[in-house]
Parts: structure tokens; C-alpha cells; sequence
């Protein structure tokens, strides 16, 4: 069934012309990650091709509500922005092999479920707060900053639900709800990052454009604590 | 030369402050994040101890992040008063409310970290039927039986433990298995792995989390206030 997946980043690369083929995709990648989910009788959150699919379904899902909203809804840049943010995460999935291996007792969890989809809700919602940042830095119209603090707030939302689960899957699966590994440290430096970034705002109109580097910046900050720390830092959360 | 008080009070109430108290405390964790090698026993023994016995130049990131932390909460603390005071005559009271309550969740995690870097405890040991942990006040935990399923590729795909806890003459048994611990006086019996057949033996670790409720909590109250932040958010821009 990867044929679908590949299908869906199809559709994402010419969505950004057409509307409806952007909403094709997220159709055929929701219709893929459900194949992928009763195969493996779980939520296909492990390993790299499974969490890049799902990193991917999340950023067009997550952009569905700004699409929609009046201000974004005829904005054929943002349109192309997401439709590439969904298509190259989709694309970095398609190198690794699809695992099929049966869950680790230690996974067999629904805290653990929730504080990953959490995460890469959060990490999808950074990236279209990137994506609004670029825009903003263009273009300087307020809506779209107003539409990128909206993305980080409901990201550093999701982000901190994502701790929290995060925690008590740890206290009930390792014995703490901490643990001093690069990913605890940078999904730290992460959710810092944007409290940070969302008291900037508080600063006055004079910091409008660093705001939006912030939103842009914190996006690079993501990737690392997302893939930089998994592929290249030996921690809890290796791939 | 006259110190005023004032001033003092308004640069540690400052948001310039907190801002970069924030950005030291995210560098100073992304150097230890660097310098954390794989041998690093951080995580095998109470925070404290580990600062107590390690070299300075292993731990100087963390010495940091703990003095920017300690003004960070300060300055946490006086701007949600200044906030209060300001905002006290205007607007509802979940506005003025709310952000206060998130800032108090992060205190609340702050606080759980440093109950649990000084008094938190961690035991690994391999048992086997009729392995014994004994606890201060005489009770006890009796290992008795080991059961696991394996997949075809020979992965455990379940596997747990039967233990018997006698304290103050009465028996109960339990089963423990991945993300099923069993607590007693506030310790938890944490099965980590167990050995493939014939060998009937498992590793098991023993924690001591006193922070966990305070963590608990303040993560509960952030993402309450979080959620009350935004649905009030929404009802503005709607």
C-alpha cells in the first residue's frame, strides 16, 4: 500500500494549485496510515517511516482549520506552503521500510499513543507557524502573524499536553516521569523555545519581525528535537 | 552608594529578564544535552548525588540551569503578582486568572524536579522465584512466578511477574508487568525485562519518585489553564 502514500504526496504537490487535490491527499494518506494502523492492530507511531507519515498526515490535517479561515482561505502562497510542508515530510518517509514489528510490551500503551500523536500535532502546527512566519516576513500583514501566534499557541498547547502524557507513561512504564536523555533535553529547549516565543508578543509592535523569525527559527528547533535528536543522538527516543 | 529597592524589584519582575533567563536556560540544557556521553550515570542515581559526586567540569551545564531556574521562578512568581495587581480592576477574572495559573504549573514542575533530585531513589536488581526486597519497616516483597509470550521472530510480546507483598501479617498478591508497577510505601516495583526460557529470573528496578504528584499536578494545571487560555481565545477572535 505505500503506492497510496506516494499517491497522497502527488496529489499535496500540485494541491498547492488546486484546492481540491490538496484535500485528495489527506484523504489517501488518512485512507493509508488506517491500512498501516489495522495491519499492525495499533497506531503506527514507531520507527521512522511510520512517524514521518504520520508527521506529514498531521501537517495537512492541521492546516485544515487555517485553509478554511477567511483570512488564509484565498492565499494561494500559504496553499503551496502547506501543500510542500506535507509532501516533503511524506517524501522523507518513503526511503525507510515500513516495519511490521509487534509492539514492545514496554509501547503497549495508550499514554504512550497519545503522547506521540500529541507531539507530532504539535510539530505539524510549528510548521505551518513557520510557514506564516515567511509570509509575515514577505509580506508584513497582520492577519498572518495573528494566524502564526494562533499556530504556536495551539501547538504549545498540544506540545504541553504531549509532556504531560509524556510523564505518566514514563512513571508507569520506566519508574519516572523524567529522564536526563538529548530528548528529554530538547524537548525541553522545545516547549522553552515557544513559551518564549509566545511572551515575545507581549514586547509590543517593534518586535513584530523577530516574532516571526521566532516562528520560523522554532520550526529548525523542532526538526532537531524531531529527527536531529533521533537519528543522531544516542537517547530514549532512538530510532 | 544608595541601593534602590525598587529598582531591584522592577529588573527581577522584568519580562527582558525572564526572556533570557529562558534563552540561558535552553542553552546551557543544549550544551548537556552534547555533553551527556553514554556513560553518564545521571540518570541511575538522584540528581543530587549526582551533582554531589561528579566533577564540576561534567556538570557545570546543570549547575547553571539550576541558578538561572531559581531567579527564573522568582521572576515567574513576581510577575504574575505585578500581573494581578495590574489587571485586578479590568477584564474577567479568568483573564486575569489564567496565565497565572500556567505560570503556577511551571512552578509546580520546578518544584516537583527538586523533590525528586533529593529524595528520589533507584534500585535495578535480577530476581528469581523466592527473591525477597525488604523494606525499612520490615514488609516485604516476594518474587513467586515469571510468565512471557513471544512473537515468532522470538521478541517477548507480554511477559509479568507474580509477587506476594507481606506487611504487617497479611499477604496480598499482585501481577506486575510493563506499565503495570506495583507501589508500596511509596516506592514502585517496576518489571523491566525478563529472561527467555528455561531461565525463570527477571530485572526489576525499584523507584522512588517523590516529585511525581507535584509533576502531576502542575502538568494538570497547565494544560487546564492552557485549555481555559485558548477557549477564551477563540471566543474573542470568533
Amino acid at each position: 500500500m505505500k503506492w497510496l502514500l506516494c499517491v497522497s504526496i502527488g496529489l499535496y504537490l500540485f494541491g498547492g494549485f488546486r484546492r481540491s487535490l490538496f484535500f485528495a491527499g489527506v484523504a489517501g494518506e488518512l485512507v493509508y496510515m488506517a491500512q498501516r494502523g489495522i495491519e499492525l492492530g495499533r497506531l503506527p507511531l514507531i520507527g521512522p517511516h511510520d512517524t514521518l507519515a504520520f508527521f506529514s498526515t498531521s501537517c495537512a490535517l492541521m492546516a485544515l482549520p487555517f485553509l478554511r479561515h477567511k483570512s488564509l482561505r484565498d492565499s494561494d502562497r500559504f496553499r503551496i506552503g502547506v501543500s510542500l510542508l506535507a509532501a516533503l515530510t511524506g517524501l522523507m518517509a518513503l526511503p525507510f521500510p515500513a516495519f511490521n514489528m509487534p509492539m514492545p510490551p514496554i509501547l503497549n500503551t495508550l499514554w504512550f499513543e497519545l503522547h506521540v500523536a500529541l507531539a507530532f500535532f504539535a510539530y505539524a502546527l510549528f510548521g505551518i507557524g513557520a510557514l506564516l512566519g515567511g509570509m509575515f516576513l514577505l509580506k508584513e500583514e497582520q492577519y498572518v502573524l495573528d494566524a502564526q501566534n494562533t499556530a504556536a499557541l495551539v501547538g504549545f498547547s498540544f506540545f504541553s499536553a504531549s509532556m504531560t502524557s509524556g510523564g505518566i507513561w514514563g512513571y508507569y512504564a520506566w519508574g519516572t516521569y523524567w529522564l536526563w536523555t538529548p530528548k528529554e533535553f530538547w524537548t525541553s529547549i522545545l516547549w522553552l523555545y515557544y513559551g518564549t516565543y509566545l511572551h515575545l508578543r507581549l514586547k509590543g509592535q517593534k518586535w513584530e519581525r523577530a516574532i516571526a523569525w521566532g516562528g520560523v527559527i522554532g520550526f529548525g528547533v523542532t526538526m532537531f528535537t524531531y529527527l536531529g535528536v533521533s537519528l543522531l543522538m544516542k537517547s530514549s527516543h532512538s530510532f | 552608594m544608595k541601593i534602590s529597592y525598587t529598582n531591584i524589584y522592577n529588573r527581577l519582575a522584568s519580562l527582558t529578564l525572564g526572556l533570557w533567563l529562558l534563552c540561558g536556560v535552553m542553552l546551557l540544557l543544549a550544551a548537556g544535552s552534547f555533553l551527556q556521553g553514554e556513560g553518564s550515570i545521571i540518570n541511575e542515581v538522584a540528581l543530587l548525588d549526582w551533582l554531589r559526586d561528579v566533577p564540576t567540569g561534567e556538570s557545570w551545564w546543570l549547575w547553571g540551569v539550576i541558578a538561572l531556574l531559581a531567579v527564573l521562578a522568582l521572576n515567574t512568581l513576581l510577575c504574575s503578582i505585578d500581573s494581578l495587581r495590574m489587571k485586578w480592576q479590568k477584564g474577567s477574572f479568568l483573564v486575569r486568572i489564567v496565565p497565572q495559573l500556567m505560570h503556577l504549573g511551571f512552578l509546580f514542575i520546578m518544584i516537583a524536579h527538586l523533590q525528586t533530585a533529593y529524595g528520589g531513589f533507584k534500585q535495578a536488581m535480577q530476581v528469581e522465584p523466592g527473591s525477597a526486597i525488604t523494606f525499612p519497616d520490615g514488609s516485604q516483597i516476594v518474587f513467586t512466578d515469571f510468565a512471557a509470550t513471544y512473537s515468532k521472530m522470538g521478541m517477548p510480546t507480554a511477559f509479568s511477574a507474580t509477587l506476594e507483598c507481606r506487611s504487617a501479617g497479611k499477604v496480598a498478591t499482585a501481577v506486575i508487568s510493563p506499565n503495570h508497577p506495583f507501589f508500596h510505601l511509596g516506592h514502585g516495583v517496576y518489571l523491566k525485562d525478563i529472561a527467555p526460557p528455561p531461565m525463570k529470573a527477571a530485572l526489576v528496578e525499584v523507584h522512588k519518585e517523590p516529585g511525581a504528584l507535584m509533576a502531576l499536578s502542575g502538568g494538570a494545571v497547565f494544560t487546564v489553564a492552557n485549555l481555559v487560555l485558548l477557549a477564551r481565545r477563540r471566543e474573542k477572535t470568533a
